[in-house]
């Protein structure tokens, strides 16, 4: 048939030898949790493809227009070429819309299925020796995935994701000795500086696509090269991997899941509206509306500048912005430590030796503990980031609910690292769920009037 | 005269003094109001009046130490309250909110008729055309003077000191005009000479528009923005595809 | 048909009805929740079909076992290493050369870098400025001058100074608190006549326009991090994380009742940075 003769063909002119063959014949493991990954994967695939559709349509430029088209309120309004591009494409271009939140949406699942990725591969110990590099691409990839987002939903320049860009030009002013030279660099000049929009277009559309696509390369090809990790069960051994093959089987399973992936974003991108940047009228730098929230994988990042106490700092005569602290010494330390954990953990543990099990996370409580804390933290900075939503929806008062989530800052990871070090720790060692079924037992009052447990 | 007879005589005084003394105060408390109310409609007004709203605000509408002073408070804003249900409040410490009104529009135009006669002036009743506004203009006016409190979707938002401001998917066209002009609660004024009325008609217009069409894009989870889209994207988008993985993957 | 088979096959004559749905949609000129709901089924349909034709109708295809790639244990590097090192060291013995090499390939490096300079400009004191001068009148958005009458107790509007309508910098709120009592420096008193006080607009924490009033409190309040300022007090931060006051703009009553500035605004506006001296 058509398939065997093609195939031959191939095979006759590049003769590979047992390069295809072997790789083919390949096997991965397949535990449910290592195909978060993939759904990142998968995801940023269809970023790509709706992303060359959307650039086809998208007008860089903040030249000023006056915007014409069927949506009235913004009828007659003064616009940049860029905002107006996006109303064209989200009400006069066919499918134009739905590519667009596709797009969005397709941005938001990807960063929710690394970070989902991310917490999977930390807590069974994955990073361990050799893969630390793996590790580190991955942190990288999610600084840069955050990059991405951010620049991309700036784009059609309208008042809420231009009142972010702001934030961001306060955070690099407030940066000691360099931070007005690198603020002006970046956006161009003073903000609202004309250029800005379309170096975040070039950024978005090839520096960080290029950084994420190599990124991924070396991070996917170290994980082919020096081949997946495993759960340790019976009849496994740390020197063989048990899985399925490439081809066909595993393959079939990696391109369902795709099309199934592409499936939900795509049905959100048309179902459920997101960004819609025609009610939040074009960027102009004298108003802001609420909420102001960026997206939420920088939700993490508003909750610190939210609960961040207003300390400022004088030296010789200098001023240290309050900014500084919450919004670029934070996030720095916080990412230096994540890429750096297998190194830190290697250390403080004494372990260099190669891994090639993955742990279940009771196998290591104080990573796990640790971990949790973590979680924890970062799930109340989340919350801190939306709290005049959280404070309309819960009707409470959100100035007291400030004082609540700063106080929950720091007793909420406590008590989440220390009870999930001391589970792991009791279930260490058993195959017990830890929230299976409590153990029975049978309670026996003997003559002599002590207890006894019946066995059996 | 002994002195006992005196003593008597004199306590006698007092005591007969003292009990007309206390049950006169009594009585006089219960006097009627100076009543300007000439209309049948400003008598209807003052009998509901006095029922519901004299005991925070006064039988003269000078306010009590459970209520402000009425005077000087526009019929706008008297409308306003009893239209949105915001009064009459149940206790004086309550925060007023959004209810269904206690009184039909007929008593409510009679209690603002009785109002303007013990405590007249302020600003009057605004017109509003909503049809007469351009739907951009109202945009334009809203995001600039509104969005910041109520919400680029005018869904409302917290604003502090546990006040919220409110949704403003329920107002009708006048209390909406009636908020803008006499500023409730926190809320700022926003007077002709600042928002001229050409401006207020296209604000009304965009607001009442802006109920029925948020856009095309599908469901619009309160256009509360990036939050509800962050969970939806966790909960469904990743959520949805935890479960296809779950089901097709080996749990060893 | 065994049941899974009929799984597989209606998913993916699904998906090719709803594929054949969504060409129908776009010529019928499109919209865009049925073009959702479509894509959600043409292509759920073959990932459906695809993973339970993988998972349940390849029974022979089971767990296969292999060897990891493991490298002997041991010290020594491996070939390629060898190679690698080998050629380095080849270069390393012309020592000279190599650190002339080293030395080019640096400075042509550190050359580079400079055309990154075009990207920006020199800030020079433009943090320290905005377009407001001594005699220039306050104006609203639609460019109308503001007189004493304009605001009403209790109401405020965004100010420009005429002729720099949307300036970014310029930006200021005007408030009328009527009668209530201003605490300002005597100095700047004067410059808040009528119970007309004027701020700049911009946040002193991240730099958003603070554009809520709650004018029971006589607090502005910013939306994107609740900073809240104290309009009767000099605007000083009150709530929040914004470190200092907004700077107040001074305004006086002319002859013909327009509103003017005296002078610029009474420090740098909006948020911090290295070179601004303390207070």
């Amino acid at each position: 048939m058509v398939v065997r003769r093609f195939v031959e063909g191939v095979d006759e002119r590049l003769d590979p030898g047992s390069f295809v063959a072997k790789n083919l014949r390949k096997v991965f493991p397949d535990h449910w949790s290592f195909m978060l990954g993939e759904i990142a994967l998968y995801s940023f695939v269809l970023l790509v493809l709706t992303g060359i559709f959307l650039s086809f349509f998208f007008v860089a430029s903040p030249q000023e227009t006056v915007y014409s088209g069927p949506y009235a309120p913004m009828q007659g309004r003064i616009v940049s070429a860029a905002y107006d591009s996006v109303l064209r494409l989200s009400f006069e271009v066919r499918a134009g819309l739905v590519m667009r939140q596709t797009h969005h949406w397709a941005a938001l699942v990807f960063m929710a299925a690394l970070i989902a990725h991310l917490i999977r591969v930390f807590f069974t110990g994955a990073f361990r020796k050799p893969r630390e590099t793996s590790w580190i691409l991955g942190v990288t990839l999610f600084a840069v995935g955050i990059a991405a987002g951010f620049t991309g939903y700036s784009l059609p320049d309208d008042l809420l994701s231009g009142t972010g860009l702001r934030i961001i030009y306060s955070a690099v002013l407030s940066i000691p000795f360099v931070g007005t030279w690198l603020a002006y660099l970046f956006f161009g000049g003073e903000f609202p500086a004309p250029e800005l929009l379309s170096r975040l277009y070039v950024l978005h559309i090839l520096l960080i696509p290029l950084a994420l696509m190599a990124l991924l390369g070396g991070h996917l090809s170290l994980v082919w090269l020096q081949t997946h990790t495993q759960f340790r069960a019976p009849g496994r051994s740390e020197d063989t991997v048990e899985g399925t093959p490439v081809w066909p089987k595993f393959a079939l399973k990696s391109i369902g899941l795709a099309f199934l992936t592409f499936a939900v974003l795509a049905g959100l991108g048309g179902l459920v509206q997101i960004n819609p940047v025609w009610l939040y009228g074009p960027f102009v730098p004298y108003t802001a509306s609420s909420p102001a929230q960026p997206d939420f994988y920088a939700g993490w990042l508003e909750g610190l500048l939210r609960l961040w106490p207003d300390w400022e700092f004088h030296v010789f005569g200098h001023t240290i912005g309050e900014l500084f602290l919450p919004a670029v010494v934070v996030p720095g330390v916080i990412f230096t430590v994540l890429a750096l954990w297998p190194f830190l953990e290697a250390r403080v543990a004494g372990d260099r030796v190669w891994h090639d099990f993955a742990q279940h996370p009771r196998e290591a409580p104080v990573r796990s503990g640790i971990g949790a804390a973590g979680l924890a933290f970062f799930t109340v900075l989340m919350l801190a980031g939306s709290n005049d939503v959280l404070a309309k929806f819960l009707d409470v008062e959100v100035d007291t609910l400030n004082d609540v989530l700063k106080v929950a800052l720091v007793v909420v990871p406590a008590i989440a690292g220390i009870a999930t070090w001391w589970v792991c720790r009791d279930l260490r060692g058993s195959d017990a769920h830890p929230i299976g079924r409590p153990r029975r037992a049978t309670i026996r009052r003997g003559a002599g009037g002590g207890y006894e447990e019946d066995e059996g | 005269m002994s002195t006992r007879t005196e003593a008597a005589t004199l306590s006698r005084i007092l005591r007969w003094g003292l009990l007309i003394a206390v049950v006169g105060q009594v009585l006089w408390s219960f006097r009627p109001a100076p009543s300007r109310a000439q209309t049948v409609q400003e008598r209807t007004g003052q009998r509901l009046y006095e029922a519901s709203c004299s005991t925070c605000h006064g039988l003269t509408g000078d306010g009590t130490g459970n209520g402000p002073t009425l005077q000087g408070v526009s019929p706008s804003a008297v409308e306003f309250m009893l239209t949105t249900g915001r009064m009459p409040l149940a206790s004086p410490n309550e925060q007023p909110r959004r209810q269904d009104p206690r009184f039909s529009p007929e008593e409510i135009d009679a209690i603002v008729a009785y109002v303007q006669t013990i405590a007249p002036g302020g600003v009057p009743i605004p017109p509003v055309d909503p049809a007469a506004g351009s739907l951009s203009e109202g945009a334009a006016v809203f995001l600039d003077n509104c969005a910041g409190c109520h919400g680029a979707g005018a869904t409302g938002d917290s604003i502090g000191g546990g006040r919220i401001a409110p949704s403003l998917d329920q107002p009708t066209a006048q209390e909406i005009a009636e908020a803008v002009r006499i500023g409730p609660g926190t809320m700022p004024v926003f007077n002709p000479r600042s928002l001229s009325e050409q401006e207020l008609n296209s604000l009304v217009r965009y607001l009442l528009w802006l109920r029925e069409d948020g856009g095309d894009g599908g469901l619009q989870l309160g256009r509360v923005g990036a939050v509800a889209e962050g969970l939806v994207a966790g909960v469904i988008g990743l959520g949805l595809l935890i479960v296809a993985i779950r089901l097709t993957g080996s749990k060893t | 048909m065994r049941r899974p088979e009929r799984i597989v096959a209606a998913a993916f004559a699904l998906s090719i009805l709803a594929a054949l749905g969504l060409a129908a949609v776009y010529v019928a000129g499109g919209q865009t929740q049925a073009e959702g709901a479509l894509l959600l089924v043409a292509l759920g349909g073959i990932g459906v079909g695809l993973l339970v034709w993988a998972k349940t109708l390849m029974p022979g295809i089971g767990d296969e076992t292999q060897p990891r790639p493991r490298r002997a244990r041991g010290p020594e590097p491996t070939a390629a290493a060898d190679a690698v090192i080998g050629g380095a060291e080849e270069l390393g013995r012309r020592a000279l050369l190599t650190r002339l090499l080293i030395g080019a390939a640096v400075a042509l490096g550190l050359a580079a870098l400079f055309p990154i300079r075009s990207l920006g400009r020199a800030p020079r004191g433009s943090l320290f400025t905005t377009p407001w001068r001594a005699g220039m009148r306050l104006v609203t958005v639609d460019g109308t001058p503001v007189t004493r009458l304009t605001l009403e107790v209790g109401a405020f509007t965004t100010v420009f100074p005429e002729g720099y309508v949307g300036s970014a910098d310029g930006q200021a709120v005007l408030i009328n608190v009527g009668d209530a009592p201003l605490t300002l420096p005597p100095d700047r008193l004067a410059g808040a006549p009528d119970g007309l006080v004027c701020y700049s607009k911009i946040c002193t924490h991240a730099g958003c326009p603070v554009g809520l009033y709650l004018a029971a409190e006589h607090q502005l309040r910013c939306p994107c991090h609740q900073s809240t300022f104290d309009v009767l007090n000099g605007a000083e931060p009150v709530y929040g994380p914004a470190p200092k006051p907004l700077p107040q703009l001074p305004i006086e009553i002319g002859d013909d009742g327009n509103l003017r500035a005296t002078g610029d605004f009474t420090a740098p506006v909006g948020p911090s940075f290295w070179d601004l001296p303390p207070a």
